[in-house]
């Protein structure tokens, strides 16, 4: 059994089947991206493993534990979630906003413990968020809010971050920054990362392992070098796209046909 | 007023102002009215109930002040506590800073059911004395269809329920409104004074009826302070990090719901103090709810107490209506403070 087991798991809304019988383990430490075309599912498949879709059939497990038995308190201490399009509350700190990473253990009658303090504290100086805690959240520029939606996520002080898309709207600068700093974070921490990403060159560069999916069900599964290269990838986003290797990374360029 | 989050030193400095203001308020109920009896008799009154020195008043201006002046100040506290705080509940359940007390149709079910008892019941002559009755069964009636037509109750998303209650309040508005056309000219006004809201008829029991809902639900609300907070990220985000959000929003409801419709039956309808206090308290002391809701209550006492004398006392013997008082100091107090903010702001 591994660390995150999603085990033929199915969503559905109204009559539309968004992800079907899909099935994949992820073991502890390991960064999975999951990548496809738009509409393939990504998104449905890493809110179900967050536990924030109903699931049709199938089972989500992390650490032995059905996602779906657990209450949110319980859940939110397995699993933290960096969405999309976080919604940044204006006139909250960027402290604020990063302590609500604690409510799962604290809950929502009793004030922080010292503990949840420290960790707030902790992660805020880690992730260089510290000399702006006093600052409006609305204030921030794109890359220190996303600094700060990790920060949430990492306060939660769960084995497994699920990400969808965590490097929209940034520049490429700072979306490196965030990536190095989550693989970091894996190293260092032994996190469990399962993510979403649209920049295919990205995703190859720092994820262990792709999953691509297509039309709501997994068509590849490997090694994110291998899966990278392979030549269904193409197929599956319907356009020409070419690997180039620079310097022993590899780069995705797509070619006009 | 700087602009940004609040610091610690300025919510104390507006907790203590706004204290103050509850004191003055109180003061103001107990003293100000057509018969004079001055101030400082009144404090040594007051004082002497607490076993420090005498009372100099006579049996009937301890009268006045004790069985007309007294309740009437207490249940104007509560009125105007109840009211803020489940506005400013509703504000952060909803994410909506339009809501109010009203929002899920406790006003429309209050409305009609004091209607039924003013003119069906009470034949239109006068208001019976079971009208708060009726109006709370149908404040109470109002919210209950909301919550099960906006999709059962748990599984309701916010929209849907304010969606519910627009539609709850339409219709109960529009049978109310009937029932008043085909009544009489007599209990048309008894209904439209009941309406407008009035601490007219305070008494001890009305008081003492009231206080176990209204004590417990403004307890509820100002603990929900710190799950609302989670929950201005919004529905999902707020589940990921481990509230409750359908349960707190189930209790929350309840319990602003429960004590606005409590407070309506023993009033009537006093608009305002639910949708403007929030938002004076939250340009005072920022978005933070576990600020917003304590300050809230002591803000709505206070300034529903103060409203209250002015609405007694301008027109005296006659009444003015309470609703237009709070919307006339309210209104600009609102606007001052917000062109303060904005001006910093800048």
């Amino acid at each position: 059994m591994s660390w995150v087991d999603v085990e033929h798991v199915s969503v559905k809304v109204g009559a539309a089947t968004l992800i079907s019988d899909i099935t994949l383990g992820v073991e502890p430490g390991t960064w999975c991206t999951i990548i496809g075309p738009n509409g393939a599912g990504k998104t449905t498949l890493v809110e179900a493993v967050a536990g924030l879709r109903r699931i049709a059939s199938g089972t989500v497990q992390i650490a032995g534990q059905s996602i779906s038995a657990l209450n949110e308190r319980e859940r939110a201490r397995l699993v933290s979630l960096v969405p999309q399009h976080p919604q940044v509350p204006a006139g909250m700190t960027v402290h604020d906003y990063v302590a609500l990473g604690r409510v799962a253990y604290h809950g929502v009658l009793r004030a922080p413990s010292a503990g949840d303090k420290r960790v707030v504290n902790e992660v805020l100086e880690r992730l260089s968020l510290a000399s702006f805690a006093q600052r409006d959240v609305a204030t921030l520029s794109g890359g220190e809010r996303q600094r700060m939606v990790l920060a949430r996520a990492l306060a939660q002080s769960t084995m497994v971050i699920v990400l969808d898309e965590p490097t929209t709207g940034l520049d490429l600068r700072h979306q490196m920054d965030l990536l190095e700093l989550l693989k970091k974070e894996v190293a260092e921490c032994g996190l469990t990362i399962i993510a979403t990403l649209h920049d295919l060159t990205l995703a190859g560069q720092f994820a262990d392992r792709l999953v691509l999916l297509d039309q709501g069900v997994v068509v590849i599964d490997g090694a994110a070098r291998d899966v990278i290269r392979s030549h269904e990838l193409s197929d599956h986003y319907g356009m020409n796209l070419r690997v180039i290797d620079v310097d022993g990374s590899d780069v995705i360029v797509p070619v006009r046909n | 007023m700087s602009a940004g989050p609040p610091t610690e030193q300025r919510v104390a400095i507006v907790t203590g102002v706004t204290v103050v203001g509850l004191v003055v308020a109180m003061l103001c109920g107990l003293v100000v009215g057509p018969t004079s009896i001055g101030t400082w008799r009144v404090l040594g009154d007051v004082l002497s109930h607490v076993g420090i020195g005498h009372s100099t008043l006579t049996g009937l201006q301890s009268t006045i002040v004790w069985q007309l002046r007294a309740p009437r100040m207490v249940l104007g506290l509560l009125a105007g506590a109840m009211l803020a705080v489940a506005g400013g509940t509703y504000q952060g359940v909803f994410r909506n800073p339009l809501a109010d007390p009203y929002l899920l149709g406790v006003a429309a079910g209050a409305g009609l059911g004091a209607t039924i008892a003013i003119v069906d019941v009470g034949s239109g002559l006068s208001t019976p004395a079971w009208t708060p009755l009726l109006a709370f069964g149908g404040a109470m009636v109002a919210v209950a269809c909301t919550w099960l037509i906006g999709g059962k109750g748990l599984r309701s998303n916010a929209a849907t329920l304010i969606l519910a209650g627009v539609a709850v309040s339409a219709l109960l508005t529009s049978m109310q409104t009937f029932l008043q056309q085909q009544s009489s000219a007599n209990s048309i006004t008894h209904v439209y004074l009941w309406l407008l809201g009035s601490l007219a008829s305070a008494d001890w029991s009305s008081v003492l009826l009231v206080i176990p809902y209204v004590g417990i639900c403004i307890l509820i609300c100002v603990l929900s302070g710190r799950a609302l907070d989670a929950m201005s990220v919004g529905e999902d985000e707020s589940r990921s990090l481990g509230v409750r959000v359908r349960q707190v929003r189930l209790i929350v409801i309840a319990a602003s719901s429960l004590g606005t419709a409590a407070i309506v039956s023993a009033v009537g309808l006093i608009g305002f103090v639910g949708i403007i206090v929030p938002h004076i308290v939250r340009l005072l002391v920022g978005t933070s709810y576990r600020r917003i809701l304590p300050i809230s209550v002591l803000f709505g006492a206070a300034f529903l107490v103060f409203c209250d004398t002015i609405a007694r006392t301008v027109m005296a013997p006659s009444e003015l209506p309470l609703g237009v008082v709070t919307a006339v100091i309210g209104a600009p107090v609102f606007v001052v403070i917000l062109s303060l903010r904005r001006a910093s702001v800048r």
